[in-house]
């Protein structure tokens, strides 16, 4: 009787190790048609040259050279960089200070939340040309405004300058999205903690510093990382509203944008795979980096259930 | 004795305060943040003289009044030279500044004759009678003619702008003509502009087939995916687990290019396969996420109760748990028809022909035909903003319940 047990429980955990599998095949195979598999190719193309028509030419670390004296690749490194630095702890801080807002208990909050998560669900080719309209320097609602301030608005998207800075503004539009998420985070903060802080005499800011920000901290560390990959890789807004240009004067020329064009543009497939090498390893060396400093900042209440 | 704060010190009051100007800003903030939506409805709905305006016009409703110079001055002195131009246009050149004078106007100087600053050169009647022409395509035209029936103005107006005046009756300068309504014509210009052979319905039959597709096949294989990940005990689970959480990262440039090579391979360039196939396998790191998360809060006796009832893996799952996890399907397929609907990147990098192109792909076409016509544009982003819209709004429990899980548990 015992060893027919023994034999069944080990029928059973090979059992579940194969169904286990054969539930994961489809992930599987996905992984080694669109991801693995393209991964080690473009990998190998990053150190070839190539245009789809002659055959694949192996030139070694040629690419990686050649980017580093390619005024436009750098270009394009700063302008995402200067992207990155500002859209990212700006829409950080304005949607935690959205979500604090949102949290009060008003009446009217349900309506409010509403109207501040809608810009974000309306990302994409819209929003840009709404946002095309709206910086048109000379009949535009932004300089319009500006101006009803006493202030000449600049050219925006005709101006060097300017241009990325209009884009910098319009993320800033989609603060709804990350709302939501620190919203749920506010929430799950226990109110013992607020309690005992108003007993030790607490103020508001107080209780902001000492409970609320701590209790956010594991929210904000993976927001932070989860934007970060978000904003190097902004492409749709760019196209659509410089016509795949990136101008004017490459000033808005991202990294998304320029390996689309020395792919899909100008057939350099070994170059552009490169480049998004290096666009990789770039977010690559940011994540790990926010991952060995998040133990000086993060803060952790009890176990983190995984 | 405990001292007893007066009235304005109290906390209370404070508190009061403090919430009142915090509402007043979260609603401040909120009307920022809606204007570009009004603003873009507001626009759509123009007649193309009411654009561009300063300061901007928000109710796009104006009255057409009957505008022109009655009398045509000279700008410099000098002295009267006439020319014509090479389609018959009069003019009077003084100082370098050509003057030109209509057909209508009366002349008020000779050849030759010496005229200061702001002489009058000609003049045209104040007043005239009104003929309306109507078009074939629903447009028509409003004409101020003299009595020998000779054109004075003559105003464009479409098929939405209503005249105010009769036909035959008499107008002076200054008086309303007609009401320049709400213009929804736009809306079925942008939806077919006549430059194209392809309109807004291919565009919109193409996104809905390749959003509806997609919708199923992520359905389908994440929560297939996560079933596998969230009730079997098998060797590597864990890692494997962690290496898609991590894939999630990846930008996708990386896979681009390869990925385009491989359907290029396939023949499958300018079809809509590649956008739907890859959602079958697996359907995103952060859809199988979600799914996971979800199918482990449902008890294992449910699993175990269906096993002594006899049901194989593949029965629980489809009978037992997947009614269980609506709620999260729901959500995945609402944050799917987003991302299907708005995504621009692979269309553009898949499709090539007209008649392919989804919505967004469409949209950034036709936007760059449209030039100045910043009505249109309204018109046609209203019309591409519009489900999703409407989707959120009767689904929005499931955008936030969705963000709100993946954002915490990561």
């Amino acid at each position: 009787m015992e060893n027919e047990k023994k034999i069944s429980k080990m029928k059973m955990s090979t059992q579940d190790a194969v169904w286990g599998y054969v539930f994961l095949s489809p992930w599987i195979l996905g992984m080694v048609f669109f991801m693995g598999g393209p991964i080690i190719f473009s990998l190998i193309l990053a150190f070839c040259k190539w245009d789809m028509i002659t055959p694949i030419n192996f030139v070694g670390m040629d690419n990686f050279v050649k980017m580093f004296s390619d005024m436009r690749f750098l270009h394009s490194m700063y302008n995402t960089f200067y992207y990155t630095i500002f859209s990212v702890p700006l829409g950080i801080i304005g949607s935690i200070m959205v979500a604090l807002l949102m949290n009060q208990k008003w009446k009217s909050v349900r309506l409010l939340r509403t109207i501040y998560y809608l810009p974000s669900v309306t990302a994409g080719v819209a929003s840009a040309i709404i946002w095309m309209w709206l910086l048109n320097p000379d009949f535009g609602l932004i300089n319009y405004g500006l101006s009803i301030l006493g202030i000449k608005g600049p050219q925006w998207m005709a101006d060097e300058v300017w241009a990325k800075p209009a884009f910098i503004i319009m993320s800033l539009w989609g603060v709804g999205g990350n709302m939501i998420i620190y919203l749920a985070g506010l929430q799950g903060i226990p109110r013992q903690l607020y309690e005992a802080a108003e007993i030790d005499g607490a103020g508001m800011m107080q209780k902001f510093r000492y409970v609320t920000l701590p209790m956010l901290t594991p929210v904000i560390f993976f927001n932070l990382i989860m934007s970060i990959v978000w904003s190097f890789q902004i492409f749709t807004q760019v196209y659509v509203m410089t016509g795949g240009q990136g101008g004017p004067a490459d000033s808005t020329l991202v990294m998304v944008l320029y390996i689309y064009q020395q792919a899909f543009k100008f057939h350099n497939m070994g170059y552009a795979s490169a480049i998004a090498w290096v666009l990789f390893i770039i977010i690559l060396l940011f994540t790990m980096l926010q991952f060995k400093i998040s133990g000086g900042w993060v803060h952790y209440e009890g176990e983190l259930k995984k | 004795m405990a001292k007893k704060m007066s009235f304005w010190e109290s906390q209370k009051l404070q508190g009061q305060i403090v919430s009142w100007i915090l509402y007043a800003i979260a609603w401040a903030g909120a009307l920022i943040f809606v204007i570009p939506l009004v603003w873009m409805i507001s626009t759509s709905l123009k007649a193309p003289g009411e654009i561009f305006t300063m300061p901007p016009k928000w109710i796009p409703y104006s009255e057409l009044k009957l505008e022109y110079d009655t009398k045509i001055t000279a700008h410099f002195p000098g002295k009267v030279k006439f020319e014509k131009d090479a389609d018959g246009t009069e003019r009077i050149n003084l100082g370098g500044y050509s003057h030109v004078i209509p057909p209508i106007a009366q002349l008020q100087v000779r050849k030759n004759q010496n005229v200061e600053k702001g002489d009058i050169l000609a003049v045209i009647p104040e007043k005239g009678r009104i003929k309306l022409i109507e078009n074939p395509d629903k447009t028509s035209i409003i004409r101020i003619v003299n009595d020998e029936g000779m054109t004075i103005k003559e105003y464009n107006l479409s098929e939405d702008s209503k005249p105010v005046v009769k036909e035959g009756e008499m107008v002076t300068v200054g008086q309303k003509i007609a009401n320049i309504m709400p213009q929804w014509s736009n809306y079925a210009k942008a939806w077919a502009p006549k430059a194209f052979d392809v309109t807004f319905n291919r565009f919109l039959v193409n996104t809905l087939i390749i959003t509806l597709t997609s919708i199923l096949g992520v359905l389908l294989s994440s929560t297939f995916v996560a079933y596998g990940f969230s009730r079997f005990k098998f060797p590597g689970r864990d890692p494997l687990f962690l290496v898609m959480v991590s894939t999630m990262m990846i930008p996708a440039q990386v896979t681009m290019i390869p990925t385009f090579m491989l359907f290029k391979y396939l023949g499958w360039i300018d079809t809509f396969w590649p956008l739907i196939i890859p959602t079958f396998f697996g359907g995103g790191a952060f859809n199988i996420f979600l799914m996971r998360q979800f199918f482990m809060t449902i008890p294992y006796e449910l699993d175990d109760a269906a096993k002594i009832d006899g049901c194989n893996y593949f029965q629980i799952f489809w009978t037992i748990l997947l009614p269980l996890v609506k709620p999260a399907m729901a959500t995945t397929a609402i944050f799917g028809f987003v991302y299907n609907w708005n995504d621009f990147m692979n269309p553009l990098i898949y499709l090539n022909s007209t008649s392919n192109y989804t919505l967004a792909l469409g949209l950034q076409t036709f936007t760059t035909m449209y030039g100045t016509d910043y009505n249109l544009m309204m018109a046609a982003s209203t019309i591409v903003l519009l489900p999703i819209l409407l989707i959120f709004f009767f689904g929005q429990r499931f955008f936030i319940e969705g963000v709100a899980t993946s954002g915490l548990k990561g």
